[in-house]
């Protein structure tokens, strides 16, 4: 109410600014960041349809050689004999060292050009080599894409734990974006970051990037943008943490929230099935990949488990019956028989960089993914036809099911090898789960410590109906029940959604005698259930006019008007202010939820549309992936399945883009949702609180 | 604008912003006994609204502290919930209340300060200026070190709670500036009005404090426990006596699954079984019950909207308890599935606010039967005994509602049915915000109001001022 006030007296001021001082933005001028613990999705520009997020990098950077400063990928040390180049090109790519690198590292990298020969595929750089030793030996520092050893996570469970590390983040995605000058930000924030931790965002991104304008929008917000609905829960499910948010006509509402919910994540899951699975002989690797793969379903509430129809004889029998001669950890397989392909058009490939040797090579990797490509298919087609005989069960009632393991395993190069590179072979195999690849949510013993729930589903439950009953407006609440928006990579696990749903049905749903009575009591119209649940307004963007009694629920306003003169609400006497009239009559409404619904995805986003259980397991080292195809640089893809896999649990970046438009682009800043640079110079970091968006 | 030039230096102002942090705003904190609110002072609602209980367990036989609102979401191995403030409003244990306080203004607002992050990141835009050498200096900072703090208080806390706040404040969080104002004055000032009658339904306190020209008139304070957890003991004493059975509240955790059944049927429901080492306490329990009443109160609880009492005859000579009856009655669902339509009751739970008569008596509950003194119509007569004659029809024409429990509904209705009958007078005037937020957040809003003031800046207590004077200083400045 006050900022409302504050906003509509500057409102003239701002308008000066923005209409005299700012030229309009252009669509492929906005750069969108949307920060997550795992992965941060980026973009520059806005494309014509929407997308999903044509880049995503991992969150994540390794310390540099300078304390305090980070580099994007694993920077190896390697001693090695100092002998004369031998023809293919260095490559050092400025454009993806952190920038405060930057320089130091240009000067080195040029110094030591003559004496490095470069591997195809990975960016090597050279410091202060020679320094110290006066042998024929150096010390040569490769970028290892694949290995996440040191690897430092500056956003854990969405909180920023390590600021300097997260920046030297956001500089390498801009750096490697490269915008233009004139090019507003756009940045989605964690509901978790506190009002000083956007001031000091918002201040880096002024200071660092010099950006004309900036906006910080609340990702529950941009859910319900991509969604295109006022009003909503969103149920965001990340990593380590989930976040519940009530969104009523487009107001976030703060209290009572569920910020960064502790163990509701993926990695929840993940763990869980490790600590299922650790005994088996089963990595941290494989439990993510099984999580990932497509056997792996969560149950809705009450449905047995097929083991309990029959249960295994032996345990270990289960567990790694590879196929081929692959048994338990195998040894490399090297040669083309094997399902494994040397992997040097690979890694690379995930890689952001740019280098001369994978340009000349390129048609060979091509080649190369290609014929791997065919080959597995080829492989699949020939496994599934035995396979599917005796299971054509769906995969609920199968007591064990197998998938593709995929690893990426680094190569020792071997004396006097020609290459510096680090190299690896990705290899696949086939790993037979028992149920436990059902049990993903159930309690864990290491959480049962420290909490005595039953599993994420019921925490995420118990917040959900938490956070809808702080509502303070308890007429919004049963629309918040029925407009459920579940995303979040954690979201995408088979069943999840549904289980989700069926969890907080049993617990929270009343039973219809609680609703609809047609008792000995007459006129119980103001209980507006009798409808059998369809009690919310058809159309969400509908706002009561100005005699919509509050206690109408959409209901026939002259219809309550009637039924109400019934009641004993004595006539009121004249010296009544009028507010008390008018106010929220909180008990004019019913208890909820009477119905409990998830909210249709847009159907006018064709990228968008749903991958539908295209959850291809996919190693889980690789480094920026390439989501979409013809802007990005050809043969940079991942010959890996990760392309097409994005779908509306990402669907926070499509809000982005639909409010980036609409702020930037279309409106002009009338609508106060971003902070231009003029008003930051004008009133600080904390002006970001007035931006109407965060 | 060529998009490959950047931006001139004078376009950008730069690194000059680093500079000016006294723009801050000030954070608002209002303690309350069920909730604390927090905010930065010149928002409309306090950011930060979390329960003021916190729970307590304790894992590998360390003892851990909970604060939020996860208490309401997880349940936890033996976990205890306590409240740091009494039911008379005043803070008991310190410790927790500083930390209860802290946690509500560093989880949403300020942040949990580690080292000085504010430069970290921009150091290449000051490569000539010596920030490293700032990072030793400040990384002890405290979590209020650059925001000066508006504390509440309520109209009857004594000297002593008043400096050790104070203390709290300067010493522990380091605020710069700190002032402590009465929750009734605040009150007035978000419904605009400098001399008011504040009508104060909380959680554990209804209170009447006679405000004159932003001055509390402490002699006519007055304040019983007749608030909202003496409505959830008179809801629980009905559910003892109910019929057809009695109903006991079982919270959702304690609830593996459940069957719906017909209204009035006994519910068909699996228990939860904890380990008997695990079972949260006594108190986690009553703090979730507590959760389904407040439900209970927002949809089936209504005031007797009067004319008259509810146990007197209406003015066309029917009983209006017969009024009552006739009235629809509405349906509530508990969590464990068990369901009835709950008719005049509904009226009868919270009567003894008006009439303490009207109470229904139960020897458990932790409150005594109410005296007709503490009853709402007899705290504004006794407030108004207190206080010179001559103000009194400006205060009735000013009075002031707030707190959340003023929302159950029909209540002015009745307070000003009430107010009618006691003080005939056409100028007696109820104002309360229709807004479910403005009503529930009041004296923080105008504490939000009172500290983005220009003409408040001299009022602070500054830092240096408390270290030349000591705790005491809060008794001259803060009235």
């Amino acid at each position: 109410m006050l900022a409302s006030i504050n906003n509509t007296s500057r409102l003239p001021h701002d308008l000066k600014s923005v209409l005299f001082n700012m030229p309009p933005f252009k669509d492929e001028h906005i750069l969108l960041i949307a920060p997550g613990s795992q992965t941060t999705l980026a973009q520059l520009g806005l494309p014509e349809s929407f997308t999903p997020a044509r880049l995503h990098f991992p969150t994540r950077m390794f310390p540099a050689e300078k304390k305090g400063e980070f580099e994007p990928y694993k920077v190896r040390e390697r001693r090695r004999e100092a002998h004369s180049t031998n023809g293919a090109g260095i490559d050092v790519d400025m454009r993806d060292a952190s920038a405060p690198a930057d320089k130091g590292e240009t000067k080195v990298a040029l110094q030591s050009t003559p004496k490095l020969k470069a591997a195809d595929g990975v960016a090597v750089t050279n410091k202060e080599q020679n320094s110290k030793s006066p042998l024929p030996e150096e010390v040569v520092y490769e970028e290892d894409i694949v290995s996440m050893e040191g690897a430092i996570y500056p956003m854990q469970n969405g909180r920023i734990a390590d600021w300097q590390c997260f920046f030297s983040l956001l500089t390498h995605i801009y750096n490697t974006l490269s915008p233009p000058f004139h090019t507003p930000i756009m940045l989605i924030s964690e509901p978790v970051w506190s009002a000083r931790d956007r001031e000091v965002l918002t201040q880096f991104i002024f200071e660092k990037f010099k950006t004309p304008a900036f906006c910080l929008m609340d990702s529950a917000l941009a859910a319900c943008y991509a969604y295109g609905t006022p009003t909503a829960t969103v149920v965001d499910i990340g990593h380590g943490k989930a976040d519940v948010t009530a969104v009523t006509d487009f107001v976030v509402q703060d209290h009572g929230r569920g910020i960064a919910v502790e163990g509701c994540g993926g990695k929840a899951m993940t763990d869980r099935l490790v600590e299922l699975l650790r005994p088996k002989g089963f990595t941290r690797e494989m439990c993510e990949q099984i999580k990932r793969s497509n056997i792996t379903e969560i149950l809705p509430f009450g449905t047995p488990l097929p083991a309990t129809i029959s249960p295994p004889k032996s345990s270990n029998t289960a567990l790694l019956s590879s196929t081929g001669s692959l048994n338990g950890r195998p040894p490399m397989p090297r040669g083309p028989g094997g399902n494994a392909q040397p992997g040097n058009g690979e890694g690379d490939e995930d890689d952001g960089v740019l280098n001369v040797a994978a340009i000349v090579s390129g048609n060979t990797s091509e080649f190369l993914a290609k014929r791997e490509k065919e080959r597995a298919e080829r492989t699949v087609s020939k496994k599934s036809d035995p396979m599917n005989k005796p299971s054509r069960l769906p995969n609920a009632k199968k007591d064990r099911a197998s998938f593709q393991f995929e690893e990426y395993t680094r190569i020792e190069p071997q004396n006097g090898a020609f290459t510096t590179a680090g190299q690896y072979i990705r290899q696949k195999r086939e790993i037979e789960v028992g149920v436990e690849r059902f049990l993903l949510t159930a309690p864990s013993k290491e959480k049962t410590a420290d909490r005595c729930s039953g599993g994420i589903l019921e925490d995420l439950a118990s917040q959900i109906h938490h956070t809808i009953l702080s509502v303070p407006d308890s007429t919004k609440r049963s629309e918040l029940w029925d407009s459920l928006i579940i995303l979040g990579n954690g979201s995408k696990v088979k069943g999840f959604t549904t289980a989700l749903i069926s969890t907080i049905t049993q617990r929270f749903m009343l039973s219809p005698s609680a609703t609809i009575f047609t008792s000995e009591l007459p006129s119980n119209i103001s209980t507006p259930l009798a409808t059998g649940g369809t009690n919310t307004p058809s159309h969400p963007g509908q706002t009561p006019g100005p005699f919509h009694h509050p206690a109408a629920h959409g209901v026939n306003p002259l219809l309550v008007a009637a039924t109400h003169a019934n009641n004993p609400i004595p006539a009121t006497s004249a010296n009544h202010d009028p507010a008390i009239s008018t106010h929220h009559r909180s008990t004019g409404h019913s208890q909820t939820p009477t119905s409990i619904k998830t909210l249709k995805p847009p159907e006018y986003f064709p990228e968008w549309k749903d991958q539908g259980g295209s959850n291809a397991p996919v190693a889980t080292g690789a480094g920026v992936t390439n989501t979409t195809g013809p802007a990005s640089s050809g043969g940079r893809n991942p010959p890996t399945a990760l392309v097409s896999n994005r779908g509306m649990e990402e669907a926070v970046f499509l809000g982005a883009q639909i409010a980036a438009k609409v702020i930037f682009v279309l409106d002009q800043g009338l609508s106060k949702g971003f902070l231009s640079r003029v008003e930051y110079n004008e009133g600080g970091p904390a002006t970001i609180h007035e931006s109407s968006f965060s | 604008m060529n998009p490959s030039i950047p931006p001139s230096s004078a376009e950008y102002g730069g690194g000059t912003v680093l500079i000016r942090r006294d723009e801050v705003s000030a954070i608002v904190l209002d303690p309350g006994f069920s909730t604390t609110r927090a905010g930065f002072a010149g928002e409309d609602t306090p950011k930060s609204l979390i329960p003021t209980y916190y729970g307590q367990y304790s894992i590998s036989s360390q003892q851990k502290h909970i604060f939020g609102d996860d208490i309401f979401v997880t349940p936890r191995p033996a976990f205890s919930v306590h409240n740091p403030i009494s039911r008379d409003g005043v803070v008991e244990d310190w410790e927790m209340a500083e930390k209860v306080w802290e946690y509500s203004f560093t989880s949403r607002l300020t942040g949990t300060r580690s080292g000085n992050f504010v430069l970290n990141g921009l150091d290449d835009l000051h490569e000539d200026e010596p920030s490293r050498e700032m990072e030793g200096v400040e990384l002890e900072e405290k979590p209020l070190a650059d925001s000066p703090l508006l504390m509440s208080e309520c109209g009857w806390n004594p000297t002593k709670a008043r400096e050790k706040t104070i203390e709290i404040a300067m010493e522990s969080w380091g605020t710069p500036a700190f002032y402590l104002a009465k929750n009734g004055v605040l009150a007035a000032f978000a419904a605009g009005k400098a001399s008011a009658l504040v009508v104060d339904v909380g959680a554990s306190n209804v209170s009447v404090t006679p405000v004159h020209d932003g001055m509390i008139l402490k002699r006519g304070v007055q304040h019983s426990p007749l608030g909202g957890d003496y409505i959830s003991s008179q809801i629980r004493a009905l559910f003892k006596t109910n019929s057809p059975q009695p109903i006991t509240i079982t919270p959702h955790y304690l609830i593996a699954s459940k069957a719906p059944v017909d209204a009035g049927q006994p519910p068909q429901v699996t228990y939860k079984a904890f380990p008997p080492d695990k079972t949260p306490d006594a108190s986690y329990r009553t703090l979730l019950e507590e959760r389904t009443l407040t439900e209970f109160k927002e949809c089936v609880v209504q005031v007797w909207p009067g004319p008259n009492r509810l146990s007197a005859t209406g003015p066309n000579g029917v009983a209006n308890e017969e009024l009552a009856k006739s009235s629809p009655g509405r349906p509530f669902e508990f969590p464990d599935g068990y369901n009835q339509v709950f008719g005049v009751d509904r009226y009868r739970v919270v009567e003894s606010l008006f009439d303490t008569k009207a109470a229904i008596l139960d020897p458990d509950s932790p409150f005594p039967a109410p005296v007709q003194a503490q009853a709402i119509p007899e705290l504004i007569k006794s407030a108004l005994n207190g206080v010179d004659v001559d103000i009194r029809p400006h205060l009735l024409a000013n009075v002031v509602v707030t707190g959340a429990s003023s929302l159950l509904y029909g209540f002015n209705d009745r307070l000003n049915q009430e107010l009618i009958q006691n003080f005939p007078s056409p100028r007696v005037r109820i104002s309360a915000p229709g807004n479910t937020a403005e009503r529930r957040f009041g004296s923080w809003i105008g504490g939000s109001i009172l500290a983005s003031l220009g003409t408040f800046h001299q009022m602070w207590i500054s830092k240096k001022e408390y270290e030349e004077h000591g705790v005491s200083i809060v008794e001259k400045r803060c009235k």
